[in-house]
């Protein structure tokens, strides 16, 4: 009989222990892709069909869940552009235009297949709530709904490997379901300070058949910064942020 | 020994493979020490530009302008520009400046014109301050082709509106705040601007320090601003404008200013001329919108509250037309020397009009070629419709480089604003290196 009530209790109990929690897994795939506030230097590598290539290297500072501010190192026709994300107002600085400019998630400041919104990119739970979260042999896959209409994706469908609770696999949609793009998370590393994340980031679009971009990551680490910094009037002067 | 002709057979693809994936690491390879910080930086760009000007020899700009020159149908001219900028770092300060060197060559001669654009010092002690001494260029005002808040800047070129501009020497300040809450941001820019005969002389009278300042503000995602300048070497006047997304997509923006007892030369058409003195409100409303094709729409309408009317300009033509009249019958160049310097003065100016329509569509990626982008900008006398059509072409595939090709058409009846311009239509091809 005790037998019996234990199965009982045990069948009852499964259910929710067995439920996913996918806000919670969204949570650790925001710090775990990131800390919080942070620097770093990425490369955008935008490789055309034909196998030519444009890179573009960029010094990123991020603040809390919705603060960014990426300034371009190279190529030299793009240094000293800075842009600047606060919630979903974007603006672009361009040394010879001489004041920011507002810009929108959907267009790319560097006309690759990454756009702003992934180039200036917030946590995720800043702009998505989960919809469904669904576990896999060695993933969770997580429904994505945006939360307002000035995201840049209406839904994302994300791959999140159930070990290391980092994106394997995204994609974007707009919302009339149409894919706009796949976002490939690889390369493993571990940048110091605890912090261990994909260093790669491959992209492609139906959109643009044969073109691919590409993004890498490095010298990410935890930084602080004043809320003076992610402001229209600093922004010609982010570069003397670098150390 | 057993596989060795599957060895044999294989290995070129295995060396195509390996090489594949050393030039896969290659290519993915990021290492950011490579760009740390220098405490010394320059750069710039070389620019090798060529113009053909076709001119409208029946335009009164153009016969003013070369009444005493053998007349010309068209104008070929070269200019090779080196802007360089560079930037020298110690402690809280930079030292930074901007230069721009033009030498130009066509059927009239040869010309040179060396500026310094930008050199000032700037000392940080802290995010929230920063203070500036030297020539510096202040973009105020949020309009893409006209801003009327633009009190310490020299006039933009609507038809190339990012183009880069010498500054003023000034010294200016910036001060940072971010209360937090629905007011994201306060800036506070405080501006003195000295004059006199040798610094500054094109903004204004000698003997005077012009105070300015602008505060902005960034409240529930608005950008506002508010803007003063006090009067010294010009009229007092003060504006504000503002920016924001209605959504993502789709911005408005709009500049307001008005100048107090702004003094205006006005011409009859027998060239008397009548100084009227009043207050000058300029207005602009403006919008960006993006499709989901990535076409960029930019229209905007300004009223320019310190231009000429439709009949005021029309007088001013027949006012040339009269003095060179009498060159003609009497040899006398006395009412074309008043033209001329009129010409010179708030009647030359290129857009010397009361009201303007912008209109710019530019297409990303056009053709479906990437990096390509097509453009077509159109500026309009809303009174007497004459108009100027400039489609675009502009390539930045080539890293670094840049090839822009323009062809401008200026379009209008006789007596209105751009049928009396000297050009008909340009002709314009550059390519600009960036180092």
């Amino acid at each position: 009989m005790k037998k019996l009530l234990g199965l009982m209790l045990c069948l009852l109990a499964l259910p929710a222990a067995a439920a996913l929690d996918g806000n919670q897994i969204l949570q650790k795939v925001d710090r775990n892709l990131e800390p919080e506030s942070y620097e770093a230097y990425r490369k955008l590598i935008d490789i055309q069909p034909d196998g030519t290539k444009k890179e573009y290297v960029l010094y990123t500072i991020k603040k809390g869940r919705d603060k960014v501010v990426a300034l371009f190192l190279l190529p030299a026709s793009d240094k000293g552009r800075a842009t600047l994300r606060l919630e979903d107002n974007m603006w672009l600085y361009m040394p010879d235009v001489g004041r920011p400019i507002r810009i929108t998630s959907l267009q790319s400041v560097t006309g690759s297949i990454f756009n702003n919104a992934d180039i200036l990119r917030i946590d995720y739970t800043a702009e998505y709530n989960v919809e469904t979260a669904e576990e896999q042999k060695s993933a969770y896959l997580l429904s994505l709904k945006a939360k307002t209409g000035e995201v840049a994706y209406d839904k994302l469908k994300m791959w999140v490997d159930k070990q290391l609770l980092l994106p394997v696999t995204i994609e974007a949609y707009a919302a009339s379901g149409l894919l706009l793009k796949t976002l490939r998370f690889k390369d493993i590393k571990d940048f110091g300070g605890g912090i261990k994340r994909p260093a790669t980031i491959e992209t492609d679009s139906p959109l643009y058949k044969g073109y691919k971009s590409v993004m890498l990551w490095s010298g990410l680490k935890k930084a602080s910064f004043s809320d003076e910094i992610f402001t229209l009037n600093y922004l010609p002067r982010v570069q003397e942020l670098r150390k | 020994m057993k596989h060795g002709w599957r060895t044999r057979l294989f290995w070129p693809l295995v060396l195509l493979a390996s090489a594949a994936g050393a030039r896969a690491a290659e290519e993915f390879s990021f290492d950011s020490s490579e760009f740390e910080r220098k405490s010394f930086e320059i750069g710039g760009y070389a620019q090798l530009k060529q113009e053909d000007f076709f001119f409208n020899s029946g335009a009164a700009f153009y016969q003013l302008n070369n009444f005493d020159q053998p007349q010309r149908e068209r104008l070929d001219r070269t200019t090779a520009t080196l802007q360089i900028a560079g930037k020298l770092r110690h402690g809280i300060g930079t030292f930074d400046f901007r230069t721009n060197s033009d030498q130009a060559w066509d059927q009239l001669g040869h010309y040179y014109d060396n500026k310094v654009f930008e050199a000032a010092l700037s000392i940080r002690p802290d995010p929230g301050l920063t203070v500036e001494a030297g020539k510096r260029v202040l973009r105020w005002g949020k309009g893409y082709a006209w801003n009327p808040i633009g009190f310490v800047e020299r006039p933009k070129d609507p038809n190339d509106p990012q183009l880069a501009r010498e500054g003023f020497v000034m010294v200016d300040g910036d001060l940072i705040f971010n209360p937090g809450g629905d007011l994201q941001t306060v800036a506070f820019t405080p501006v003195l601007l000295p004059v006199n005969e040798d610094i500054n002389s094109e903004f204004g009278a000698s003997g005077h320090w012009n105070p300015a300042a602008k505060l902005y503000l960034l409240y529930r995602g608005t950008d506002i601003d508010f803007a003063w300048q006090g009067k010294g070497s010009r009229p007092a006047r003060y504006g504000m404008d503002f920016s924001t997304n209605i959504v993502s997509n789709f911005e408005i923006h709009g500049e307001w200013a008005r100048i107090l007892k702004f003094q205006k030369p006005v011409v009859d058409s027998g060239g008397q001329v009548i100084t009227e003195t009043g207050d000058a409100t300029s207005t602009l409303l403006g919008l960006r919108y993006l499709t989901a094709s990535d076409t960029t729409y930019i229209a905007e309408y300004y009223r320019n509250g310190t231009g000429y009317s439709e009949e005021e300009l029309r007088q001013f033509y027949e006012f040339i037309g009269a003095a060179l009249a009498q060159l003609g019958q009497t040899g006398s160049t006395a009412l074309l020397q008043k033209a001329l310097s009129l010409s010179q003065g708030s009647y030359g100016r290129p857009y010397a009009g009361e009201d303007y329509v912008y209109l710019r569509v530019q297409q990303k990626d056009g053709l479906g070629i990437v990096y390509f982008q097509p453009a077509i900008t159109a500026i309009v006398n809303w009174w007497d419709r004459s108009y100027q059509v400039t489609p675009e072409l502009l390539y930045t595939g080539v890293k670094n480089l840049d090839l822009r090709f323009r062809l401008s058409f200026l379009r209008g009846d006789a007596s209105t604003d751009f049928g009396e311009k000297p050009n008909a239509q340009k002709l314009e091809f550059y390519a600009r290196y960036y180092f």
